[in-house]
């Protein structure tokens, strides 16, 4: 019968699937971080150290963390790298004792790392308006700027950093002034590309790539300065193949490594290393993390009484 | 005497497939008339125009003398004054067999325990009253037969049409309908049309028969007159057993029983069937193949020479 | 019936239902309950958990009372084999299956929000497109179809034309027939129709998230989606779980009774009907019903199609859709060995599933008069509310550590959440099984197979097409649950769709859309030529 052979068939790709046996173990990495800058990152690693290989799982921070819970109540994490996308996932898995202990030797300043993981990769969260209109030249100015759309932080981390930054009144007044907010920062993007909305808060990459190809968008970064998400890599702690993932670790937050992640679009860690348009005089300001990791609980609680969830 | 339908040149086709070919037909006021005819010969067709489900390819139909469909225009059917009893009784799975009944008296505007309690009546004139709370899925097929026959005669129509009806309505229930018919006539004239392709059914129970065969009515008259002076070899098939024996100028129509044992010819017995009441024999003769039919117990064996005698014949111009 | 080989079988359905839904659903409920019950108070105390309960019921009911009445008028509507272009007709309205839903919610965004292609075309936007009436209007209008199949098969078994005809012939006039005769009869399959899309709605995601959050509709699905986003934190995976099985209760309670009304045996006569014998439509309906029909389609269907083609086709998003904006550049980023590889892959495992599918839900739908059978319904609706992330959670923690990475455990997510859309058409229509057909066959010499395979499938057609096609398109679309449980070697399209889409691409995503309907609509084309060869048959 069909089916049947259907059945079969996909025996057969399971099986042409499972990796060609190496000379060492495969290094398994689990991240949120998108393809463009994984897969150079990846092939270039694997070029420079022969006969290791990466299995890649690459999901949104959300998938990622239905994986890891998974994983915890099914055998352990089987993950021998973890790259996140925001601190306070990272954190989570720190204090759950999955992943930490041991960071690779490198220059990446202490603002973005800590003993158990180092930040790898930035987002910025910055303004991004529809062409024709001009861009808040503080964030004070945002709600001005008419229809203005803005990330969720129950959905997004980078979100949350900016809540975390700019406390729930911020958002308050947005509110008052007609904001609205949707789901993503590329949702953000999108809607004010599409001219739903006039203005909002997104991820720079997701403004400027949207801008490379021509959507009718401006990103501006607003005073006192673009909200700095980091994304940090850790060793997880019951890995079994230590020596190739430490290797891996060390290769992201080295200068090459860190080359490869400027090139593809996001922005990297490592003072020195060239990245995508950053504006003269580019300020940059820091959550919190610590404090945020506290107080996400009741930051989220207000927050749900300014737009509701 | 008025006339209940008239068929003027009606005409129908399936897409390019004719059915029906000018076909005209009178039913008078409290008559039942028997459609006669071979499988696909259009009688089901012929049935659903007149009720209104199908549209005609030209000719007019009257009903009551009113002109009621054309090639153009159609009343449609729950305005005329038919009613349909089914091949397979059409009975409604949801509803029992009182509502079922009580339907048409619903649609007529009759209140609801009215309309129950006359169709039990009816049910019960029909010898099924004690089912009136069961559904079609409980009844035996005869059951169903009774309710789908109930359910027309609640409608009071001016003309009821009988679409070959699987199984032969018993002789209880013929009489119990030919009763109600005869009421409705002297009421309101009503009449029926009863297509089937049994012969002996038909001649038992219609006042006229008419022979359809492809598509075309090729004759009308009394049982009698469709028995006994069939127009054609094909007619004369339809409407009994045929055998045709070589004559002076034409063929000879001979039924059975219009053969006598005993006589002025010779034959050789090829068959006997023993019937009960008489004996049915198959003889070689001469002029052709013969069966002959005669009372009593089989008198004759095969191989046997008998001598049989013509009481009567009807000579049929060829086809 | 009860031979060694139909007790066998039986033993076999239960078997896959306990491996495929019960497992996953006692998984979660043992999760939820070691882990999260302290919280379960204050979970359920919470304002925000109360509204997006409601907003889930009301969303489902109100989807559930536009989709089915307007699948069944459509579906009656289609049945005059004298309307113009019907068989165009017939084949346009199942359009909406074509579109994934990781591509709808911008679809009708693009047509119909501010900026978007009626205010460029014609001036004027439908601004409550994004917001609770734009999420019921979208989501119904995806599940029209659905409740057009059911009932198409359920009108070709259940309500007869001699049924009708024998109306009309006592003095019903055309609604009266409609109203007693042909809707009553065709009440279960009308039933196991709004009971699907019930369930299918309460379980929604993708639509409500993208447009109903900016306007502050949340539903229990975005609430799960938002608890796993912050989900590292095992308090918010863990109210993740709990919310999903409150789901999955929720749904039992629903579900069982209404299974339970979907009546008894209604026999019918053994002839079945032919095209010709319904009855001719008047001149009226056959002007009136095209120009609504298409209307409709031009609405709910047409433009939001357009406005996916022409963002496949545009550089970038809001540039104006003028020729020098034309660019063949987001195909060829999708057209990748990469991609190709997992295309091949989604479409194997979706005919995979699609024809397992079909076999158990030819199964479910056969001892649907039986407890087992009833169990088995009401257990495999489970896993259809069930949020694909969270089924998948099931899945991994229940299968993790023998199955994690292989196609196999995709196989099964797909056979877990698919299982009611591929029984439930076929139930509609599977009173058409007489008993006496089967009989007849063993009694002529066929085993049981064979008995099968000659009477009862070809009378089963039309469902049994309707059900695969269902369940293989539903399966090549599915993004939740593949990217969640795929490996190395196993990727599927939901991968690469989810890169695109998590980069902003929307061209991309919207490219890989138009290329994954064109690869369906080959094969499916020649299934609709069976399917109408059955249907006349």
């Amino acid at each position: 019968m069909v089916w049947l052979a259907a059945l079969f068939q996909l025996w057969a790709l399971g099986a042409c699937g499972s990796q060609v046996a190496t000379t060492a173990k495969p290094i398994t990495l689990y991240t949120c971080v998108n393809d463009t800058t994984i897969q150079p990152v990846i092939q270039k690693f694997e070029a420079a150290h022969a006969g290791v290989k990466v299995d890649l799982f690459r999901a949104p921070t959300g998938q990622l963390n239905a994986r890891v819970a998974s994983d915890v109540r099914s055998g352990g994490l089987k993950a021998d790298v973890v790259w996140a996308c925001d601190p306070l996932t990272m954190q989570d898995y720190v204090d759950q004792g999955l992943v930490g202990g041991w960071t690779p030797q490198t220059d990446i300043p202490a603002t973005v790392r800590t003993p158990d993981y180092v930040g790898v990769a930035v987002l910025y969260m910055v303004a991004v308006t529809r062409t024709g209109r001009p861009g808040p030249a503080a964030w004070t100015e945002l709600s001005r700027a008419g229809k203005v759309a803005v990330p969720d932080p129950k959905v997004a981390a980078s979100a949350l950093g900016a809540l975390g930054y700019f406390g729930p009144d911020f958002y308050a007044d947005l509110k008052a002034k007609g904001a609205v907010q949707v789901s993503t920062p590329d949702d953000v993007t999108t809607g004010v590309a599409q001219g739903i909305y006039d203005a909002g808060m997104t991820i720079a990459n997701s403004a400027y790539a949207a801008q490379k190809s021509g959507s009718p968008v401006t990103v501006s970064w607003p005073k006192p300065g673009a909200v700095a998400i980091y994304g940090p890599i850790a060793l997880s702690k019951t890995t079994t193949n230590s020596g190739p993932a430490q290797d891996f670790l060390s290769y992201v937050a080295s200068r090459d490594g860190q080359a490869l992640v400027g090139s593809s679009g996001s922005y990297p860690t490592l003072p020195g290393v060239g990245g995508p348009t950053t504006p003269d005089d580019a300020p940059t300001v820091y959550p919190d993390w610590k404090a945020l990791a506290s107080s996400k609980a009741t930051l989220l609680r207000d927050y749900a009484k300014i737009f509701g969830g | 005497m008025a006339e209940v339908l008239q068929l003027r040149g009606l005409s129908l086709a399936y897409g390019a497939t004719p059915v029906l070919d000018s076909v005209n037909l009178t039913v008078a006021e409290g008559e039942v008339l028997a459609l006669l005819g071979p499988s696909g010969s259009g009688k089901s067709t012929l049935l659903n125009a007149v009720a209104g489900f199908l549209p005609l390819r030209s000719g007019e139909i009257f009903l009551r003398q009113r002109l009621v469909a054309t090639a153009g225009s159609a009343e449609p059917p729950e305005k005329r004054e038919i009613a349909l009893v089914f091949q397979d009784y059409g009975l409604w799975p949801h509803l029992t067999a009182l509502d079922t009944v009580a339907y048409p008296l619903r649609r007529r505007g009759v209140r609801r325990d009215l309309a129950r309690s006359q169709a039990q009546q009816i049910l019960d004139r029909l010898g099924v009253g004690q089912l009136s709370g069961r559904k079609p899925a409980q009844l035996s097929g005869g059951e169903q037969q009774r309710v789908g026959l109930a359910r027309a005669m609640a409608r009071q129509a001016a003309l009821y049409l009988f679409d070959e009806p699987t199984a032969h309505l018993d002789a209880q229930v013929r009489d119990v309908f030919l009763a109600e018919l005869a009421a409705r006539r002297r009421e309101s004239g009503a009449a029926a049309i009863y297509a089937t392709h049994d012969a002996a059914e038909a001649l038992g129970l219609a006042d006229r028969v008419a022979l359809l065969i492809g598509g075309r009515v090729i004759q009308v008259g009394t049982p009698q007159e469709v028995y006994a002076q069939p127009v054609s070899v094909a007619a004369a098939r339809l409407t009994g057993p045929v055998s045709l024996l070589a004559g002076s100028d034409f063929p000879v129509l001979v039924r059975p029983d219009w053969a006598r044992l005993g006589g002025d010819r010779t034959g050789v017995v090829a068959d006997v069937w023993f019937r009960g009441s008489h004996t049915d024999y198959a003889l070689d003769t001469p002029e052709g193949e013969l069966q002959l039919r005669a009372p009593g117990l089989p008198a004759h064996g095969r191989g046997e020479e008998i001598s049989w005698s013509l009481e009567r014949s009807w000579p049929l111009p060829g086809d | 019936m009860r031979s060694g080989l139909a007790r066998s079988a039986l033993a076999l359905l239960l078997a896959c239902v306990v491996a495929v839904v019960v497992v996953p659903v006692l998984v979660l409920l043992r999760t939820s309950w070691v882990e999260g019950r302290g919280r379960l108070a204050e979970i359920m105390t919470d304002p925000g958990f109360r509204s997006a309960v409601a907003n889930s019921f009301w969303l489902s009911a109100a989807v559930t009372g536009l989709a089915v009445p307007v699948g069944v008028a459509i579906a009656l509507a289609l049945r005059d084999p004298g309307l113009p272009g019907r068989n165009f007709w017939r084949a346009a309205v199942l359009l909406p299956v074509l579109v994934p839903d990781f591509v709808l919610a911008y679809s009708w965004l693009r047509a119909y929000a501010r900026a978007g292609l009626t205010s460029e075309a014609f001036g004027f936007a439908w601004p409550q497109v994004q917001g609770p009436v734009g999420v019921t209007v979208i989501v119904a209008s995806n599940a029209v179809p659905l409740v057009y199949l059911v009932t198409a098969v359920g009108l070709s078994t259940r309500a007869e034309p001699v049924t009708e005809r024998a109306a009309r012939a006592s003095g019903a006039r055309p609604l009266t027939v409609l109203r007693t005769v042909t809707l009553p009869l065709l009440g279960p399959a009308i039933a196991t129709a709004a009971v699907l899309i019930f369930v299918l709605t309460l379980g929604t995601f993708a639509v409500p998230q993208v447009i109903g959050a900016p306007a502050g509709f949340r539903t229990i699905t975005t609430l799960i989606y938002a608890d796993l986003a912050l989900g590292s934190d095992p308090q918010s995976f863990v109210e993740a779980i709990t919310l999903a099985v409150l789901l999955v209760m929720i749904t039992v309670i629903v579900v069982t009774p209404a299974d339970r009304l979907l009546g008894g045996r209604l026999s019918l006569s053994r002839t079945p009907a032919r095209d010709s014998d319904w009855g001719t439509g008047s001149s009226t309906t056959r002007i009136l019903v095209p120009i609504v029909l298409g209307l409709y389609l031009i609405v709910t269907c047409g433009l939001p199609l357009l406005a996916l083609v022409s963002a496949a086709f545009t550089r970038a998003v809001g540039v104006p859709l003028s020729p020098e904006n034309w660019t063949l550049d987001n195909f060829l980023a999708v057209l990748t060995p990469r991609t190709g590889q997992a295309l091949g892959r989604s479409l194997l495992l979706a005919v995979a599933a699609g024809s397992i599918l079909l076999v158990l839900g030819g199964c479910t739908a056969a001892l649907s008069r039986t407890r087992s059978g009833r169990a088995v319904s009401v257990l495999v609706a489970l896993t259809l509310v069930l949020p694909g992330s969270v089924l998948a959670i099931g899945l991994l923690i229940g299968y993790g550590r023998w199955l994690a990475d292989t196609v196999l455990i995709i196989l099964l997510a797909y056979l877990a959440k698919l299982w009611a859309l591929a029984h439930r058409p076929i139930s509609a229509a599977v009173d058409r099984l007489a008993p006496a057909g089967l009989q007849a066959a063993r009694a002529s010499g066929a085993d049981l197979p064979t008995a099968l395979a000659t009477v009862v499938v070809p009378v089963l057609r039309p469902a049994l097409i309707a059900a695969w096609g269902l369940c293989f398109l539903t399966a090549l679309h599915e993004v939740t649950m593949s990217s969640l449980l795929y490996g190395p070697g196993t990727e599927t399209l939901a991968v690469v769709v989810l890169n695109s889409a998590d980069l902003g691409r929307i061209g991309v995503t919207a490219a890989l859309s138009v290329i994954v309907t064109v690869v369906v609509l080959v094969p499916g084309g020649a299934l609709w030529m069976l399917g109408r060869r059955s249907r006349h048959g």
